[in-house]
């Protein structure tokens, strides 16, 4: 298969012999969490009043979008077995330089050209402090994301948490409005960083230097691999992503907040979506549908819980409850062999 | 250095002497202690603390900013205040220590440490219960949001990033519903308690209660990690899980334990935190993670498992705490403090990657630290070079050839048979009359070479990489020492005997033996010619005490050891020296006397000669450019550094040759092979009823070479029973 479904080598084969593939127990989380997902949208659409509605769809959909895009940055990163905790910070850091280039009266265009560079230089600098610095890439980026938060904070901001979008620039506008009657440019953007990123992880030599570093590091980098450069493309990427998500996010809130980094919610609704999706920390595997199958569950469970007036606080503690029994079920499908597991494997 | 001898006519030094005249011969200048700055450095940089070294610079150089740009940072009010502040970080930092060291990692600490905090209010301001049932709620609350990390990441064994990400956000949900529904009651409450205030804001000796938990805690947990089992466990589990399975350690129960000890550390600290402010809020450990991670990795130098370094982690926590209060007490806002935090971080872990990448590198590039010396010139075997005279030893029987790898020595019993080393740390005896039948008489491991046999026929064997080995009778075998005195300002311990090589046993039966180097191992020993520092030292055993003592410290690789003909005096061969060393034994104290130098080659044993002389061992010969080599230090320090070992400078080890020395040690004979000999390398010799025996510490034979004229009843063991 042409495969979003990527696996390790020898699974590929294990799956071309095997006459069943839902045997194969990598995909059971998988087929777990589809069957989850299925089983509780027809329970929302049977409970919850105003669910299974043509409008709430579209909803869900433009609800989803930021969290799909930012999924995408993410699960690059982490099947190519790093991790991008600075994420949030970049893409709060994008929407408020975005914000404020209109502000200064700068062309929708204009200010995105500025913003993307600011922001492929953000994401060159934690590439470069993960391939040349060599530092762990979850102690990288935890530290940037202090140093990005507090810079744009201190020179942007000037210490407010709150940065307010001029409603009606039309740079703010084009990204509110419609494509089409009924596709709005959020969602366009939304299935556009979708497409990118199953180019990218199945028709370039980068994308098989991704699965190559996901699965062995060394072994990548010893046989000839350039893989300073694609981890300098990987987090490029990935901030590229947060850019579009933080542009997404402002647009339609129509104010940046950078309480969405201190508070950490959507940092781990990403990393929800990309386990919850199968896509394993240790990296490797996994690919678009993962993806696409996280952000559905999540998506259809925030928006049925919202229906159903649960709070966050509650949506917090079953979402946390969601992504424990999902460790649990993984670990019990796919028990981590003790004898091979390195006591650096988080 | 004038030598006594030298002013005798030449043909004096031939002419028969009576002995050794320990009173004229010249001293040998010995050094108290070997010093150098790059000797230093490299040993500095070996030492095991010096992976802190970095996070202590970091807080001397954050702490001497802070100093010098701040008034009152440091004054005595500042410090208490912080005293009071700090316990909380503090505890749930080495909590979090617990984690890490055990390979594992606790994102929940932050929510936890909230939860645990709003347990104890809630015991105190709404159940009522007296202050000694609160900390336990407290505590407990925290152990058991410790035991559901430990039992999803520890016994069940998933991925404890995820898993605590996932507690995290669970309990933080918890926290708030709970914390929101009882706010107003708490606030509400009057609840007045003299041992909750005490706790909250009382000193003890001038600290805070907290302070004193903080102290007790940290050196709980440094004694875990330094005295206990269960701390063991934890850095073998940290430090790689799959030796510590197979070592019998329980992994996934250890895991379980540290999850839970850290979760009830949490709590304590929770604990704390509600006495002195007495509410909670909705930010009530939010990013408490995220500070105490980088703290912990600052002090760590890295996310590193199986380190249990609590006083550096504690350093790193000072650190970031420091530069966080002082920014914030000098008025900056939150936001350039969280981006200097973020920089300050960054540009830490980096200094400490590449240091910690580059250490070993650095420690091989100071380790060898050659000096200048000049070696005396060659003189004394005037007409007895090998292309002026025959190749004597060309006429020995070659025994066991094949049949034993590198004996270094060898030596021959009361019955005539003889035992000899190996390469693979066995002593092999070769049965008298012919020698064709090898046996392995011990297998006592290490690097076998020096032999000796004690007054009860036992064998002594100086062992490189053991130390002093007595082989029994049957065979057993037992360590008798491996272990000297430390010596005076050495950086390094250097107790252990890293080359025991040759010895002999005085009349009164203590043990005199040589460690050859202090510094470099079997392998490596031709790097202490390159060297050319004094590393070796004399040593003695004594079987009474059964104590071991450096007698003299500091000599040019000591090598073969022979108690002189007179019993008295102990003549040591410095190999690099090129010369035979004499002890007093009456007298050690006053040092080494030179018995004779300018040798041609490079001795190593030393053995007693049936006429009263000594038989002395040349395992190479020196070369003028060696010897000019030995001038420059610098050359050989790139010549190590560029040049690939094969093709180093180096003495000629491909001659053999035995000197014969009279009774005062002054040259009289030498035995060459013939340049492509079979007898190379020659280490020992030994003579046995009119016959020399000889071996070689990189052949694979032994030779026997007839000698034509000596006493066929002696022995070296009747010599030294006084039946000669």
């Amino acid at each position: 298969m042409a495969g979003p479904d990527r696996h390790g080598s020898g699974a590929v084969s294990e799956q071309r012999l095997s006459l069943a593939p839902w045997k194969d127990r990598r995909n059971l989380l998988a087929l777990v969490v589809s069957m989850v997902t299925l089983a509780l949208i027809l329970v929302f659409s049977a409970t919850v009043q105003g669910f299974a509605t043509r409008g709430n769809l579209s909803v869900i959909l433009s609800n989803s979008a930021s969290l799909a895009i930012l999924s995408c940055g993410m699960a690059v990163v982490i099947i190519s077995r790093g991790l991008d905790l600075s994420i949030i910070a970049v893409m709060v850091a994008g929407a408020t330089t975005y914000a404020t280039c209109i502000e200064a009266g700068m062309g929708g265009g204009a200010a995105l050209v500025v913003t993307g560079l600011a922001i492929v230089a953000v994401g060159m600098i934690n590439a470069w402090l993960i391939a040349y610095a060599e530092l762990p890439a979850m102690l990288a980026t935890l530290a940037s994301a202090m140093a990005i938060t507090g810079l744009f904070r201190f020179a942007i901001l000037r210490g407010e948490f709150l940065l307010l979008l001029p409603k009606e620039n039309p740079a703010v506008q084009a990204l509110t409005s419609d494509l089409l009657p009924g596709l709005p440019v959020v969602t366009v953007m939304m299935l556009a960083a979708l497409a990118a990123t199953w180019v990218l992880l199945n028709r370039t030599v980068a994308g098989e230097i991704i699965y190559a570093m996901g699965d062995n590091f060394l072994a990548a980098r010893l046989s000839g691999l350039p893989v300073r450069s694609v981890t300098m493309l990987i987090y490029v990427w990935a901030a590229v992503m947060a850019l579009a998500a933080g542009l997404v996010v402002s647009s339609a809130s129509g104010a940046v907040d950078f309480r969405t980094v201190t508070n950490g919610t959507l940092l781990f609704d990403v990393i929800l979506v990309v386990v919850l999706g199968g896509i394993p920390l240790r990296g490797g595997r996994g690919g678009l549908a993962n993806i696409v199958l996280g952000v559905a569950l999540i998506a259809v469970l925030r928006n049925g819980m919202t229906l159903m007036n649960v709070t966050t606080q509650i949506q917090d503690v079953i979402k946390g409850l969601v992504l424990l029994a999902a460790i649990a079920a993984e670990n019990f499908l796919n028990p981590r062999d003790i004898e091979t597991d390195t006591a650096g494997d988080l | 250095m004038l030598k006594a001898t030298n002013t005798l006519p030449d043909g004096a030094l031939r002419r028969p002497a009576k002995g050794i005249d320990f009173a004229r011969l010249p001293r040998q200048a010995v050094p108290r202690m070997v010093i150098s700055p790059r000797r230093v450095l490299s040993d500095v940089l070996t030492r095991g603390w010096i992976e802190s070294a970095i996070p202590f610079l970091a807080f001397l150089v954050v702490a001497g900013v802070i100093l010098a740009t701040t008034d009152g940072f440091f004054s005595s009010s500042n410090l208490r205040t912080m005293s009071q502040y700090v316990p909380d970080g503090g505890i749930v930092v080495l909590a979090l220590l617990i984690v890490v060291a055990a390979g594992g990692i606790d994102l929940s600490v932050g929510s936890n440490f909230a939860m645990s905090a709003f347990a104890a209010l809630y015991g105190f301001h709404i159940l009522e219960l007296p202050v000694w049932a609160v900390l336990p709620i407290s505590v407990l609350t925290g152990a058991f949001f410790g035991m559901v990390n430990g039992t999803l990441a520890g016994l069940l064994g998933c991925g404890a990033l995820l898993t605590t990400l996932g507690t995290m956000i669970t309990i933080r949900g918890l926290y708030t519903v709970a914390s929101q529904s009882q706010l107003v009651a708490i606030s509400s409450s009057a609840r007045y308690d003299a041992a909750w205030d005490y706790i909250g804001f009382d000193r003890l000796a001038g600290l805070p209660i907290g302070f004193w938990c903080l102290l007790a805690v940290a050196v709980t947990v440094f004694f875990l990690f330094r005295q206990s089992r269960f701390g063991w466990h934890l850095l073998a589990v940290g430090g790689n899980r799959k030796a510590a399975r197979n070592g019998g350690i329980g992994v996934r129960r250890t895991v379980f334990l540290a999850y839970v000890l850290a979760g009830a550390l949490v709590g304590l600290s929770g604990f704390l935190y509600a006495a002195r402010q007495n509410s909670v809020g909705s930010d009530t450990g939010i990013g408490m993670e995220f500070f105490l991670l980088t703290a912990l990795v600052l002090g760590l130098g890295g996310f590193t498992s199986g380190r249990g370094a609590v006083v550096s982690v504690l350093v790193g926590f000072l650190t970031i705490y420091f530069i966080n209060n002082a920014m914030i007490n000098a008025g900056f806002r939150g936001d350039l403090v969280q981006f200097t935090l973020g920089a300050i971080i960054l540009a830490i872990l980096m200094v400490d990657v590449r240091f910690k990448k580059n250490l070993h590198r650095l420690v091989a590039s100071s380790y060898l630290d050659p000096v200048a010396r000049t070696p005396e010139p060659v003189r004394g075997s005037e007409g007895l070079m090998p292309d002026q005279i025959a190749p004597k030893l060309a006429g020995a029987e070659i025994l066991a050839a094949g049949q034993v790898d590198g004996p270094e020595d060898v030596i021959l019993d009361r019955d005539g048979h003889l035992f000899c080393g190996t390469r693979d740390g066995k002593i092999l005896r070769l049965a008298a009359p012919d020698y064709r039948e090898v046996t392995v008489h011990a297998a006592i491991g290490g690097r076998p070479l020096g032999l000796a046999f004690d007054a009860e026929s036992r064998l002594l064997a100086c062992v490189a990489g053991m130390g002093l080995v007595r082989v029994n009778r049957d065979g057993t075998h037992e360590l008798l020492t491996d272990q000297t005195e430390r010596s005076l300002f050495s950086v390094q311990d250097d107790t252990t005997i890293r080359m025991a090589d040759d010895l002999d046993i005085a009349p009164d039966g203590v043990v005199y033996f040589t460690d050859a180097t202090k510094r470099y191992d079997m392998e490596s020993w031709a790097m202490d010619l390159l060297e050319g520092r004094p590393n070796g030292r004399l040593l003695s055993w004594d079987p009474r005490s059964g104590k071991t003592r450096t007698v003299c410290d500091n000599l040019l690789f000591p090598n073969g050891v022979c108690l002189a003909h007179d019993g008295r005096h102990l003549l040591v061969a410095s190999t690099w020296g090129c010369s035979v060393l004499a002890f007093d034994l009456q007298n050690l104290r006053a040092g080494p006397r030179v018995l004779v130098d300018g040798l041609p080659g490079y001795p190593d044993n030393i053995n007693r000669a049936s006429d009263g002389g000594y038989w002395l061992a040349l395992a190479g010969m020196r070369n003028p450019v060696v010897d000019l080599a030995m001038k420059h230090p610098g050359l050989r320090r790139r010549m190590t550094r560029r040049v690939p070992p094969t093709n180093w400078l180096f003495g000629n080890l491909n001659i053999g040759g035995v000197l014969k020395l009279d009774a005062a040690g002054q040259v009289e004979d030498a035995y060459w092979d013939r340049p492509d000999g079979a007898l190379y390398m020659i280490t020992s010799m030994r003579e046995h009823r009119g016959a020399l025996f000889l071996g070689g510490v990189t052949n694979d034979r032994i030779g026997r070479l007839a000698l034509p004229g000596a006493d066929e009843g002696w022995t070296g063991r009747g010599s030294y029973e006084g039946r000669a």
